[in-house]
């Protein structure tokens, strides 16, 4: 009942010293970074929004036409084909990175001789400027390059396409470096969340004479969901935003087979210097972006709740 | 860890130190620039800067002696800024209207100095193009915009034909096409040895294609019709213009089919390794010729195909142009004159490595056959066309290539590709 007493209000003023002696600096390493992101992300993000009610070639100025360019949007086959390699792009490369990544994972884990150095062999790929991955990617798939080779070696050469010249074949021949280098990333996020979970909870299952299929599906898993929410975000920024691997390897050509929401953007916006049409695909990305990592969210916190 | 610390401290130091000097230089130079656009003082005394978009080793070797050149005659200084050609391609629009802007610029003579005269920001070179009596009419109408006056001045040009090694047309024993028909028979002649035809290379340059559209359509439909095509006053899926795809049709089995997966310069090895006959190329492909392989190279005109039809070539024509805010404008213009010399376009020639024709008719071209024979044509030709995209707009560039690799992807489609093809010129047109 004393000590109760006696604590009581020491802590009021241990708190307010604290918040005191923390706030100049902390305000500082706040506002300093925000004043520089309004001017330099937040001000242009929102010029975006306007942009995209204009029409605008960079040079004149822009006039104000509404909602034009998004009605147009709805009625460019272009701009439905490159959402749909999005999607394909989001399920592909979004789903097997993150399958990839946390098989590698699973594998790794366990300290064993020579781990470190296969660990190392994925993660190896991310390291690599895109472009430098795409230039190693190139000579892979050029005409009689190593992919060529590799097929006539096994018997398949009926199979043999210029692989990023082929519409069938180029958004596919696209995605494969880009998982080449995710996933490695996917790998370490995952690594990290494994070396989390307490030893104790599987040293628990295995004494209940749970398989390792079973610990992984009730012990593993369900102590994976705070690395899978930050998984899932970044699979979506960065489909979303993939753009240096399929602009340098097909500039989303042949005639638009490989196409992205990303590379429509820019080509519109620099290339056919439509800058406003390029903003209002630019929104459309902003929104899906929104709208996927929000739902996810939304649903994550609801099940903690 | 201490050891790292006043040391990198002391780097930023330098650094900040650097950024204030380059700071106090530039404002120090712009207020050379503008103390010479003074009123009273237009003379020409401030240094006038060139952006340059020859970034190749020669070109630019080329361009830094002819601003030395320039340099030492007294009459002027020049300062020269050498980009990367993309940089400087999506920058230009921001040079020209920013508000103190660089006073020169390497460009094409076409639409966009057109459009960029349109909006008032070249400068009137008039005064220029007075001492160039001797220069023919075609690159003066060139270089006039829509109200009459001259706002580019021409340094060179090349010629588009089909490119091919003189050791191998031997050894194949074929001659020279002059029709379409002899073009034909030949490209079956090739073939049946076991030798793709004609070469091309659309990996990464799709807008190679665009050669053989431009050609096709002003040997079928002459060359007015094809500048009214291209400044969006017909229409791509016009009955003429599915003409052009008829006749395309016909050489289409005969396209070397890696050419749509690897680009320009990697056609151009194929060439010169004997994999591939014939090549329809700009001379610029020639830069990355190695040297003992240029006595060889031959060409010949795109095959006559309606004998009716006045015969014109591409030649697209590089140059000059200059900023309308530029502050020294008669510095800028005693530059411009010196650049169109004899004595500056022969310079050139001889520094750099690429088979150009100066635009100056006194000054002398490369001693070769080669380039003879190129001049020969181009004085030859009825009319000269530009390029695709120097006829039109680079913001039109995008929608031949898709139109032109889609169609020699799938020639059945030809009628839906010239339907979207007309749909999305007409986006770029309308902004």
């Amino acid at each position: 009942m004393t000590a109760t007493i006696s604590t009581t209000p020491v802590t009021p003023t241990r708190r307010r010293r604290r918040s005191a002696r923390l706030s100049p600096l902390l305000v500082a390493f706040v506002l300093v970074p925000f004043a520089v992101e309004s001017v330099w992300v937040f001000w242009p993000a929102l010029q975006g929004f306007w942009f995209s009610l204009t029409r605008w070639d960079g040079m004149s100025p822009p006039t104000f036409v509404g909602v034009d360019n998004y009605v147009e949007l709805a009625g460019d086959a272009t701009f439905r084909g490159a959402l749909l390699n999005t999607v394909i792009w989001l399920v592909l490369f979004g789903g097997l990175s993150v399958l990839g990544g946390f098989g590698m994972a699973l594998v790794l884990q366990r300290e064993r001789r020579g781990v470190g150095f296969y660990r190392a062999a994925l993660f190896t790929p991310v390291v690599f400027s895109l472009v430098v991955t795409a230039l190693v990617w190139r000579v892979f798939y050029q005409p009689d390059g190593v992919a060529d080779t590799l097929l006539r070696a096994v018997g398949l050469e009926q199979l043999i396409r210029p692989w990023l010249a082929d519409p069938q074949t180029a958004l596919y021949a696209v995605i494969l470096p880009a998982l080449w280098r995710q996933i490695g990333y996917v790998m370490v996020l995952y690594l990290a969340g494994l070396k989390a979970i307490d030893p104790a909870l599987h040293e628990a299952a295995r004494m209940d004479g749970a398989s390792s299929w079973q610990r992984l599906r009730h012990v593993t898993i369900p102590q994976l969901r705070g690395v899978n929410a930050v998984v899932l975000s970044v699979i979506v920024i960065d489909s979303l935003r993939s753009f240096d691997i399929v602009w340098s390897l097909t500039k989303g050509g042949p005639y638009h087979s490989s196409e992205l929401l990303s590379t429509y953007m820019y080509s519109t916006a620099f290339q056919s210097l439509r800058l406003g049409y390029a903003s209002a695909i630019a929104v459309v990305i902003f929104v899906l972006a929104l709208a996927v990592i929000l739902g996810y969210l939304v649903r994550a916190f609801r099940e903690e709740a | 860890m201490s050891d790292f610390d006043p040391g990198r401290r002391r780097f930023l130091g330098h650094l900040g130190l650097a950024g204030l000097g380059a700071l106090g230089a530039s404002s120090f130079l712009s207020a050379c620039a503008s103390s010479a656009s003074g009123p009273t003082t237009g003379n020409g005394s401030g240094a006038v800067t060139i952006q340059s978009n020859l970034s190749s080793p020669q070109a630019k070797a080329a361009m830094e002696k002819l601003i030395a050149n320039f340099n030492a005659q007294g009459k002027g200084t020049a300062s020269l800024n050498t980009i990367a050609s993309e940089t400087f391609r999506t920058q230009l629009p921001t040079y020209l209207t920013s508000a103190n802007p660089p006073d020169l610029y390497t460009w094409y003579a076409g639409s966009v100095a057109n459009d960029y005269a349109s909006r008032n920001l070249l400068l009137d070179v008039s005064d220029v193009w007075k001492s160039l009596g001797d220069y023919p009419q075609s690159l003066r109408t060139l270089s006039t915009d829509a109200s009459g006056k001259q706002v580019f001045v021409p340094m060179n040009n090349y010629w588009w034909g089909f490119f091919y090694r003189k050791s191998n047309f031997a050894k194949w024993g074929v001659q020279e096409p002059k029709t379409w028909t002899e073009f034909l028979a030949l490209c079956e002649t090739l073939k049946s040895k076991g030798i793709p035809p004609i070469g091309i290379g659309l990996g990464d340059t799709p807008w190679v294609a665009s050669a053989w559209f431009d050609y096709l359509n002003i040997r079928i439909n002459g060359a007015p019709f094809h500048r009214e095509l291209l400044a969006g006053k017909q229409r791509f899926d016009d009955p003429k213009v599915k003409a052009v795809f008829t006749r395309w049709r016909e050489a289409l089995p005969y396209f070397d089919p890696k050419g749509k997966a690897y680009p320009f310069q990697e056609a151009t090895t194929a060439l010169l390794a004997g994999k591939t006959g014939m090549f329809l190329i700009g001379t610029f492909f020639a830069d990355a010729a190695p040297k003992d392989a240029l006595g060889d190279l031959d060409f010949f005109r795109f095959p006559i195909i309606d004998p009716a039809v006045p015969v014109a070539e591409e030649a697209p024509t590089d140059g000059f142009f200059a900023s309308a805010k530029t502050a020294n404008p008669t510095g800028t213009k005693a530059l411009l004159g010196y650049l169109s010399s004899v004595e500056a376009q022969e310079a050139y020639v001889k520094a750099s490595s690429g088979i150009v024709l100066p635009a100056n008719p006194r000054a002398k071209a490369a001693d070769s056959p080669l380039v003879a024979k190129g001049k020969a044509m181009l004085d030859d030709a009825k009319e000269l066309t530009q390029f695709f995209n120097r006829d039109s707009s680079d913001a039109l560039q995008p929608t031949a290539d898709t139109a032109l690799t889609k169609f020699m992807d799938k020639p059945d489609q030809i009628d839906a590709i010239l339907r979207e093809w007309q749909t999305s010129a007409e986006k770029v047109f309308k902004g």
